[in-house]
């Protein structure tokens, strides 16, 4: 969904910030919104002052989206990790170049593949 | 108390939702009572150091599965959801614990995030699980019956009551079912900022999905 999202958007993405936030998503504010996901759920550093970043680069509500955005993904994550949610095969092999950059090969053996 | 934080009243259908997921979480459920949905999501809870243990007539492998679900969601695996089953657990009630312990996560993680704290558990509701059985779910290549396909929206449907639940809160939170075709859309962030949150949480949490 973030690949189609950014050529929908014409901007061109780079993966590889996903795995290291310090490096450059191509999605604007995006720095700022993956060191507000390490510090809320990767607890890499004080809360109040990213929250104040978020806050001022997308404003109040886009500050709230972001930590419902977050949450929300908390959830879906643990429904696909108690259920085993299958991945299919086809997804596995269009997204293969995402497994490389990100590291994902282990993740993808838990679900068989 | 933290349904009521200053920044959330910006978004009144946010805090209508989250409402509504205490209601729900009070009430009975499919085959847990409310009492019981309280205590999964109090141990949930404890695992995460949040609240204090308290006594609890839950079985093991109940408070085992809101233990690591809440806490340590990538550990799991089939041998371990087997481990439950032996234990006594059913695949309908781990089925409706997941939908409790992953709805409670996703509102714990939003009120922190904000600096608001934990809202408090509400008080259970009275009452009977309705026990009223799923239809056309299947034990297949995931862990616990589900329809045949290929999208994380059917995977609690084995409890349908859960399925609803997790796409009321979805639809708040993030995106309505619907809203997920469209690419350009945005709510307070652009799509791409969405997707880049949500990708980078998946990828702290292990989830491969």
């Amino acid at each position: 969904m973030l690949r189609a999202s950014m050529e929908a958007h014409r901007w061109e993405l780079h993966l590889e910030a996903i795995a290291d936030p310090t490096l450059d998503s191509g999605v604007p504010g995006g720095t700022t919104l993956l060191a507000f996901v390490d510090v809320t759920v990767g607890r890499a550093g004080p809360v109040e002052p990213i929250r104040r970043s978020v806050a001022d680069a997308f404003g109040p509500i886009g500050l709230v989206r972001a930590a419902a955005v977050t949450a929300n993904f908390e959830m879906m994550n643990r429904i696909a990790d108690g259920t085993g949610m299958p991945v299919p095969r086809s997804s596995i092999e269009s997204g293969r170049a995402i497994i490389d950059v990100l590291g994902l090969e282990r993740l993808a053996a838990r679900h068989g593949h | 108390m933290p349904f009521d934080h200053h920044e959330l009243a910006a978004l009144p259908d946010i805090v209508a939702a989250l409402r509504r997921e205490w209601e729900r979480l009070a009430a009975p459920g499919t085959w847990w009572s409310g009492a019981e949905r309280v205590a999964i999501a109090a141990e949930a809870r404890l695992a995460r150091g949040v609240e204090a243990a308290t006594p609890t007539d839950l079985p093991l492998g109940a408070r085992e599965a809101a233990r690591v679900l809440s806490s340590a969601p990538h550990s799991t695996g089939p041998g371990w959801v087997r481990s439950l089953l032996d234990a006594g657990l059913d695949h309908e009630r781990y089925v409706e614990l997941i939908g409790v312990v992953a709805r409670l996560a996703a509102v714990d993680r939003l009120t922190t995030a904000l600096g608001a704290g934990h809202e408090p558990l509400p008080e259970p509701r009275p009452g009977e699980p309705s026990r009223i059985p799923a239809e056309g779910t299947r034990l297949g290549r995931a862990w616990v019956p589900m329809p045949q396909g290929r999208s994380i929206v059917v995977a609690l449907d084995h409890v349908p009551a859960e399925t609803e639940a997790m796409k009321d809160l979805h639809g708040s939170l993030y995106l309505t079912i619907e809203e997920m075709a469209d690419p350009l859309i945005a709510k307070g962030l652009g799509r791409p900022q969405m997707e880049l949150i949500a990708s980078r949480v998946s990828l702290l949490n292990q989830c491969f999905y």
